[in-house]
């Protein structure tokens, strides 16, 4: 950190996002002028609603908003050009509801466009760089909440709101050191977040530490809030009774299994991350935390789900922008014979989105659906029932489920007569390396991008917990590591009661 | 329930007259608005597409025809030579050798007042774009709401049409690009309609083609709920404007199995969705305001071999009007057949039909088909639809048209069309206005008659119905004078301002018992609708002394002998036992009616006097 604050005593103090001199109508400033380029450039706008009552406990904060995420005061264009100055109409509840908790929106922070991507460099305002690089080098902040990341890692903000479809809260919360918590799918409103894939799509918490992640999400009650707009948002029944089905407090660690998914130790991973998370468990069981080896053995196929699913999504959401409401519409086409909208849409969207539509589209058509997109659902079942069957904790979602141990692999370890052992949480890294060179992205293929997601994914496909911790066991190494806890669904207060010990472990 | 939906239907599909009201606004008007339009057009102009002229004996009574009748029907048939339509469509219904298959799409729109997945009001020309939520305008970040008060009018719907209502269904996206499109797909239910394996089953009274003979079934595959896409409204040059009021309006889409396989059978299944809708309150819009609309499957193949598959299908989309489905079902079978015998194939394709053409024209061909990539859509939840729900609305359910019909004709001994009449007359008011009637014209009967002696019912049911039909639909078909404004009007229950029960059912009694005469009866109703009648039907009749005072069988055959004297030319057409003059003796009796005291003769009986004095002087 203390390189990068070093670096960022070298900008300029002004602030752009207080630079209220700045007229409605005036050219963006570009944020390549930034070092980090981490907010995104816009006017400030006219609220057209009045701000939320402050609740009687708000405390002020800086809060720092993904650009896929609907603000009144400052367009929301998901760094894309198909939104280029797109101002919302409305502000989406989660900001609304932090504004309520005393949030001052500091700005709209850079990303990948709507959200695809791993590295936050897919984005019309240019790539998201790492404060913790070396002077000189362009590092990924990690994707696609990168700008978020960043903002917090710098204390731009106190808390950034960014969203997580597979791993994209956690990825860049792992390359830039700080703590990034996806919670259960349909705790946090998704209404007023730009879709990029509605089934995955979580709003997720960045923040300097766990405590304040915390605070804002328990003590303030903000996950007993359903959103009656938000048809995702579980109703007020559902909270009630998936909070009675998950223990209130962590209980000593000594209590505590911890179980370490052997498929997650996978060859790409870099040694020294794999150092970290062997420490980190060695510490823990040495607070008297029992650890064990488990096995989630559809984790393999979960990257080939997502990439069907989330492009799926995509499309279709997507395909919205057709230049009769959002974007340039073209001068040529929409003519007999010619294809509609092409011109728009091939002018307003990056490579990467296109891909992803592209890849979307066909796996959706008729002739692919059921090699694609139904098997893709399967699997994304199983990845769930993986997860079911290690967690001690039955998903409140389901009806309690017997597993037949002919279900599991050969060489699962029994623990008792019951069957294998089962855990309180899972404990792997975030990324399998540590931030690469933006250079270095620049050469490598979509698909290595991909790679990236392979161990945030599959809590994403289940709608489970997780958040990234930064534990950094070799102080010489530039880059902290990401490691990742993920919970039982709605166990999050646990999940972030053992990641702020976690971190104070290892801090230690 | 209300009934007024049937009537307003009815006016497109025998009048052409087009709603004032929407589908869906049309909670707003007060039943007891009479728009202003309808004394333009009185109800009973309605009579000639639906009802036969009155029996022989009820004309003998020298009723002026109605001349405006005459004159439309005069103009239809100038019409019709003109066009050179020589022969009727009933032979257009079937081509030797070939068997037609036909399956139909419909869509609907539903009933309710706000929008599939947002709390926008559903409207009808109002402002354009003022009923307009985020969700509608596919603004990013907005998400589906499901306003389940649609799925009332929807499973009503499903119920009218004998489906199975499934306790578990979901919404898919069906995608394709068009501006009127916003969110660049549709919600609708594919993979998992709400409804399913249901049926109605059309007769010969509803029109069918005479090939399909008594009745026939049609099996309805699915009913399920999806959204409707915005207006275009086309400007000059290629500019078009959207209004987005109906953008996500909840449609059902009724698909049947392909099981129709004469023209005139799919357009009268059309008519008969249209009314089926109606009468439960699914839908109170019709084909010519947009709110139904109808696309057919048609193919053809040889009847040589029947256990050959179905030919290669083409669907003709957008049809508008009844009369389009059957010529545009009628040209596809015409072109397909011309073109597999002059040794083509039938290509797959999407086409379109003019109305007014002789042919449909290609749109697109499966090159050019969209595969719709339907995806069930990540933010709605099942729709989940409770046995009870289900039972409520299915106990609820308005009489369905044809168990209304078959005790009509059944019961009440109506002809159908009469029967058909009654229901469609008056926004439906007028059938209930007919039960009032004929309760208070039983009490009196019962009153006055012991049990034993009491009629058959159809006997005084047939009268009641011929006279709320057809002798009050007479009193507002005057275009010129005093009675040129005037007017029936009913309220949603079925009580008549102008011609209450009481009095008309008063009157109908002393008609029915012989009390009075056919004649006095019509003017005492005219009277009545008139507002003359001061002190009620009885103090008119004792007032004016229009007792029907019959004059003695004696009388009658001397009147009979009367008339006869100086007929011998006539009386000799009698001779010829085989063939009865019929006309001669209606002359006869016409002839003894003016020479006696008319009032006081009843013309059946005089007409038997005659007949037996004819009898008598041809010595049998």
């Amino acid at each position: 950190m203390t390189a990068a604050v070093v670096r960022r005593g070298a900008l300029a103090r002004t602030k752009w996002y207080l630079n209220c001199s700045m007229s409605i109508g005036q050219l963006p400033l570009r944020r390549s002028q930034s070092t980090f380029n981490h907010f995104v450039g816009s006017t400030k706008l006219q609220p057209s609603s009045t701000p939320p009552t402050p609740k009687p406990d708000a405390k002020p904060f800086r809060l720092a908003v993904k650009d896929n995420i609907a603000t009144e005061e400052f367009p929301t264009q998901c760094a894309s050009g198909v939104l280029g100055q797109h101002a919302s109409p409305f502000e989406a509840t989660i900001v609304r509801q932090l504004r309520a908790r005393g949030a001052s929106v500091v700005g709209k922070t850079n990303m990948d466009e709507f959200g695809m991507g791993s590295h936050s460099v897919n984005s019309i305002h240019g790539p998201v760089r790492n404060p913790l690089a070396p002077a000189g080098e362009d590092v990924s902040a990690g994707g696609s909440s990168g700008g978020s990341a960043v903002a917090v890692a710098l204390d731009d903000a106190d808390i950034a709101l960014g969203t997580d479809t597979g791993g994209s809260v956690r990825l860049p919360a792992a390359y830039t050191g700080i703590v990034g918590y996806k919670p259960s799918y349909g705790m946090l409103s998704r209404f007023g977040v730009v879709p990029y894939a509605n089934s995955l799509d979580t709003v997720g918490l960045l923040a300097r530490d766990v405590e304040s992640i915390r605070r804002l999400v328990f003590d303030t009650r903000l996950y007993e809030e359903h959103d009656p707009s938000d048809p995702t948002s579980l109703s007020v029944e559902t909270r009630q009774r998936c909070s009675k089905a998950a223990p209130a407090a962590l209980p000593d660690l000594s209590h505590l299994t911890i179980g370490v998914p052997v498929e997650y130790n996978i060859n790409e991973l870099d040694p020294a991350i794999r150092d970290a998370w062997a420490a980190t468990a060695s510490a823990l069981e040495s607070q008297g935390a029992r650890i064990v080896p488990v096995s989630l053995p559809s984790t393999k196929e979960a990257l080939c789900a997502y990439y069907i699913l989330a492009p799926a999504e995509a499309s279709s959401n997507l395909a919205k922008y057709d230049g009769v409401r959002y974007g340039i519409r073209g001068t040529e086409g929409d003519a007999a014979g010619e294809t509609l909208y092409s011109e728009a849409r091939g002018a307003g969207f990056g490579p990467e989105v296109k891909r992803r539509i592209l890849l979307g589209t066909y796996s959706l058509s008729s002739e692919a659906m059921d090699n694609y997109f139904i098997q893709a659902q399967k699997i994304r079942r199983l990845i769930q029932q993986d997860f079911d069957r290690v967690f001690k904790l039955d998903n409140p979602l389901y009806e309690p489920r017997q597993f037949d141990l002919s279900e599991m692999s050969a060489d699962t370890a029994l623990e008792d007569k019951q069957g294998p052992v089962q855990v309180d949480f899972l404990l792997s890294p975030t990324a399998p390396t540590y931030p690469p060179k933006l250079s270095d992205i620049m050469k490598r293929s979509s698909i290595d991008a991909y790679m990236n997601d392979v161990l945030t994914v599959p809590a994403s496909l289940a709608g489970l917990p997780a958040v990234s911790v930064p534990v950094k066991i070799d102080q010489s190494h530039q880059f902290p590591t990401g490691l990742q806890l993920i919970a039982q669904y709605w166990d999050d207060r646990r999940l972030l009661a053992l990641a702020d010990k976690v971190v104070k472990l290892m801090a230690a | 329930m209300s009934r007024r939906s049937v009537g307003e239907l009815s006016r497109y599909l025998l009048e052409g007259r087009i709603s004032q009201r929407g589908c869906i606004n049309g909670r707003r008007l007060s039943s007891r608005t009479v728009p202003v339009w309808s004394s333009l057009r009185p109800p009973y102009a309605l009579r000639h597409l639906h009802t036969q002229p009155e029996p022989a004996a009820a004309a003998a009574s020298s009723q002026p025809i109605h001349v405006p009748l005459r004159k439309q029907l005069k103009e239809q048939a100038k019409q019709a030579k003109k066009q050179g339509k020589k022969k009727s469509k009933g032979d257009s219904q079937t081509v030797d050798g070939w068997e037609l298959t036909v399956g139909i799409e419909i869509h609907a729109q539903l009933n309710t007042s706000r929008k599939l997945f947002s709390p926008a009001a559903t409207s009808f020309n109002d402002e354009p774009n003022s009923h307009v939520a985020l969700f509608d305008v596919a603004m990013p970040g907005s998400q589906p709401l499901f306003q389940k008060e649609t799925l009332i009018p929807a499973i009503r719907a499903a119920l009218a049409l004998n489906c199975e209502i499934q306790p578990i269904s979901r919404f898919d996206r069906k995608h394709y690009f068009w501006w009127d499109q916003p969110s660049g797909y549709q919600i609708t239910q594919f993979y998992e309609p709400f409804a399913k394996k249901g049926h109605i089953t059309l007769l010969a009274r509803d029109g069918i083609s005479t090939e399909d003979g008594e009745s026939v079934t049609v099996g309805i595959k699915q009913v399920q709920l999806e959204q409707d896409t915005a207006k275009t409204l086309a400007q000059t040059g290629s500019v078009h404007w959207l209004d987005f009021n109906r953008v996500g309006v909840p449609l059902i889409e009724i698909i049947t199995e392909p099981e129709i396989h004469h023209p005139r059978t799919a357009a009268v299944f059309v008519r008969k969705i249209q009314l089926l809708l109606n009468t439960v309150d699914s839908c109170v819009s019709g084909m010519e305001t947009g709110g139904l609309r109808a696309d057919v499957n048609v193919s053809v193949r040889r009847t040589d071999d029947p256990s050959k598959k179905l030919g290669t299908r083409t669907e003709i989309k957008n049809l508008s009007t009844i009369k389009a489905v059957e010529d545009a079902i009628i040209a596809e079978r015409d072109r397909q057949i011309r073109q597999l015998e002059a040794g083509g194939v039938i290509a797959g394709e999407t086409r379109g039909w003019t109305i007014g053409s002789k042919e449909t024209r290609r749109l697109r061909g499966k090159e050019g088909e969209v595969d719709y990539r339907y995806m069930p859509d990540p933010d709605l939840p099942p729709l989940v639809i409770g046995n009870d729900l289900v039972q409520r609305l299915q106990t609820s359910l308005a009489v369905l048209p044809d168990t209304e019909l078959d005790k009509l004709v059944n019961h009440y001994g109506l002809t159908p069309k009469d029967a058909l009449s009654l229901i469609t007359l008056d926004n439906g008011s007028r059938v209930q206005y007919f039960y009032r009637v004929l309760a208070l014209l039983e009490s009196k009967l019962q009153a006055e008659l012991d049990i034993a002696d009491l009629p058959e019912v159809k006997s005084y049911s047939t009268l009641a119905g011929n006279w709320i039909l057809h002798e009050l639909g007479r009193l507002t078909t005057y275009k010129a004078g005093p009675l040129a404004s005037g007017d029936l009007s009913f309220t949603q229950l079925g009580e008549c301002a102008q011609v209450s029960e009481e009095d008309l059912s008063q009157l109908l009694y002393h008609l029915y018992r012989k009390h009075i005469t056919g004649k006095v009866a019509k003017e005492l109703l005219m009277a009545v609708y008139l507002g003359e009648l001061e002190g009620g039907i009885l103090e008119a009749i004792n007032g004016n002394d229009l007792w029907f005072k019959e004059i003695s069988q004696e009388e009658y055959e001397a009147l009979a002998a009367e008339a006869a004297a100086g007929e011998d030319k006539v009386l000799e057409e009698f001779a010829d036992e085989q063939k009865y003059p019929q006309g001669k003796l209606m002359y006869l009796v016409g002839k003894m009616m003016r020479l006696g005291p008319t009032e006081r003769i009843d013309p059946a009986v005089a007409e038997n006097a005659m007949r037996q004095w004819i009898e008598r002087f041809h010595g049998r």
